[in-house]
């Protein structure tokens, strides 16, 4: 909490090793996974929840609630752990990670009720965070804030660098990503590695407010989400120095570590993390939001008025798409498009020139354009259209695969 | 109860197939309908006039799931009635007698290339059944079988896109356990190139006169 001189940063530095050691329990369960992976990111995870992000454990997609999307997505199994140590699900149930009859996947789907879309596939998420942010910064213009964290190795990705571009260009001061920068990737180190300098300066020149700090400093960390929400008129870019496999003796900064349970390492490994636990009963438990979202009716939405064609006319289908879609935008406030700068052609420009607040140009970035859709239609927040030329949706084909995983839960880790 | 609903986003490609023109391959889409099918939970539209596509609009803002809907560049002719009311899943017939025939199916520009090699028929004799499906994915598969059979057990699918995963593919699988049904596929099968919209349907063999030319074929049969 901003000049809360009462934050517990033991517990929160407590909270980090108990999230490594869940870890390690589960990829061990499961004989499978990505422990290293989890532990760079330990102090980030147990400061955005237990210190930072405001949400529900009640209702873990409230639309009031702060956002937080795991762009790299197999680090799932620290994310599974903040869930559980926030009271969202037994912390026993980790163990049923990466199985059959458990929702606790290798890599999160919304089949849980926590996750709002699949990641995975590398490079993904922080198109879908800027959807989001862009939808709580200019539509439900509520005070829920975005938090994205993005491998060192994803960020080769160039759609990262297409949605930062989006992101700035759109000043979503309400987004944060957090880059983990543990130096390494799977089958060897990082192009960057850790030159956070040029990190910093890349981010700084795509228009970010950029922070380059100590990721597995929790003050340091608590210190930079207060100063990113301060911040108004640009995103906020958390460079965090880490390492992969922190905390564990002998695996941490070393290669070959990647994608592997520590197996008979891990028992030794657990004692000397539990080692440094000294406030082990302290419970750290989320925050509030401070303001609810609008409440949007997005069901049983019409066209203001019926098609109105004669026999004789010739019309091509496109310009019918502009129609319609201006016509279903008069009835319902919460329709939006999205184009790659193609809308003098796609016609979606119709619906631009009606209500210029809500058409979102995601300008010659098709990946983008996919992935902010997804991220603005999460949890009810709008009735999307994202148009361009068919052929150029054909390198958006990865976001639509991504955003296909199952639909509803009612439990947060079991098939229903 | 805790269920929430999962993203629902529609995707709206415009310029598909050779039928955009002068702009080239780079421009045209030809494997959306491929990509787009194979997503197991999407819903396809492919709209062949003005009326259908405002109600396809309409009805993917309602549809769950991931919504694909290909408009086409070309001005085309209005089939439906105003008050015409379209489904999911539910094919329309354009055009039907008694006594035909052939059942042409196409979407899109294709679906006014079959109509106008149904009239071509007409002429010499041969009455043809006109099907569009309006959505693609899914398929009206009984109303595919169903017209396939009423109509001689002929049928000639034709589509503004490559042969794989497409139009034809759906209509070829539905038709996969009919006995005594035979298909002709007509669709891009090269890259194509410039050239004027109308050229290029013809040159890559969707116009009327190939429909109606792979109608009489199969009526040879
Ligand atoms: C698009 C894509 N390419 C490749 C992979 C395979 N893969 C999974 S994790 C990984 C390394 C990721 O490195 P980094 O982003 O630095 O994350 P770290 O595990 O080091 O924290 C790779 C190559 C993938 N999941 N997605």
């Amino acid at each position: 909490m901003k000049g809360d001189k009462n934050v517990n940063i033991q517990a929160l530095k407590d909270m980090a090793n108990k999230l490594r050691i869940d870890s390690i329990v589960a990829t061990n369960a499961s004989k499978s996974g990505h422990p290293t992976s989890c532990a760079s990111m330990a102090e980030i995870m147990s400061v955005l929840f237990f210190h930072t992000m405001r949400y529900k454990i009640s209702a873990p997609r409230d639309p009031s609630s702060d956002r937080f999307i795991l762009s790299k997505g197999h680090a799932a199994p620290i994310l599974y752990a903040a869930w559980a140590e926030a009271g969202l699900f037994p912390v026993e149930d980790l163990k049923n990670l990466r199985k059959f009859e458990s929702d606790l996947e290798g890599h999160p789907t919304p089949r849980l009720s926590f996750i709002d879309v699949g990641t995975g596939s590398l490079g993904q998420g922080l198109a879908v965070a800027a959807g989001m942010a862009y939808v709580g910064k200019y539509f439900d213009q509520t005070p829920y804030r975005v938090y994205c964290l993005v491998g060192d190795g994803e960020a080769a990705e160039g759609s990262i660098w297409e949605a930062l571009h989006f992101a700035s260009h759109y000043k979503l001061d309400n987004l944060v990503v957090i880059f983990d920068v543990n130096r390494l990737g799977q089958s060897e180190p990082t192009s960057l590695q850790h030159q956070m300098d040029v990190y910093d300066a890349r981010l700084k020149a795509f228009g970010f407010h950029s922070l380059v700090v100590d990721g597995h400093d929790v003050s340091e960390l608590i210190k930079a989400f207060d100063e990113a929400a301060t911040v108004t008129g640009k995103p906020t870019a958390v460079i965090a120095k880490t390492y992969k496999g922190k905390g564990f003796p002998n695996i941490e900064d070393k290669e070959n570590w990647h994608g592997k349970a520590l197996g008979a390492e891990g028992e030794k490994i657990i004692k000397h993390l539990q080692a440094q636990i000294t406030d082990g009963g302290v419970s750290l438990s989320a925050r509030a939001p401070t303001a609810d979202a609008p409440r949007v009716h997005l069901r049983d939405v019409t066209l203001s008025a019926p098609p109105a064609y004669e026999r004789a006319q010739r019309v091509a289908t496109r310009l019918a798409y502009g129609t319609a879609l201006r016509k279903l935008a008069d009835t319902n406030m919460r329709v939006i498009a999205l184009d790659g700068d193609t809308k003098n052609s796609t016609f979606s420009d119709k619906l631009r020139n009606a209500y210029p607040e809500r058409y979102v140009e995601c300008f010659i970035a098709e990946q983008t354009l996919v992935g902010v859709a997804m991220g603005a239609a999460c949890r009810q927040r709008a009735i999307v259209f994202a148009s361009t030329f068919a052929a150029f949706f054909t390198r958006t084909f990865d976001q639509v695969t991504s955003s296909t995983s199952s639909t509803s839960t009612t439990s947060p880790t079991s098939p229903t | 109860m805790g269920a929430i609903s999962q993203s629902d986003m529609n995707l709206v490609g415009s310029h598909c197939g050779v039928s955009i023109g002068e702009d080239g391959p780079s421009q045209m889409g030809l494997e959306d309908l491929a990509l787009f099918r194979a997503v197991p939970t999407a819903t396809v539209f492919y709209p062949s006039d003005a009326v259908s596509t405002e109600r396809a609009v309409e009805l993917a803002a309602n549809t769950k799931g991931i919504c694909y809907i290909r408009t086409s560049r070309p001005e085309t002719a209005i089939i439906y009635d105003s008050d015409t009311v379209f489904k999911v899943g539910e094919a329309k017939i354009v055009r039907e007698s008694a006594q035909d025939k052939v059942l042409l199916i196409g979407a899109g520009i294709t679906l006014h290339e079959a109509l106008a090699a149904a009239d071509d028929l007409q002429k010499k004799g041969v009455s043809a059944r006109v099907l569009d499906p309006f959505t693609v994915k899914p398929l009206d598969e009984r109303a595919v079988r169903e017209h396939a059979r009423a109509a001689g057990g002929r049928v000639v699918v034709v589509e503004d896109h490559y042969q794989a995963g497409g139009l034809g593919e759906a209509v070829l699988s539905a038709l996969a356990a009919e006995r005594d049904v035979v298909v002709r596929h007509l669709c891009v099968r090269s890259v194509p190139r410039s050239g004027a919209p109308a050229q290029l349907v013809d040159a890559f063999g969707l116009s009327a006169r190939h429909v109606a030319a792979a109608a009489q074929e199969l009526l040879q049969l």
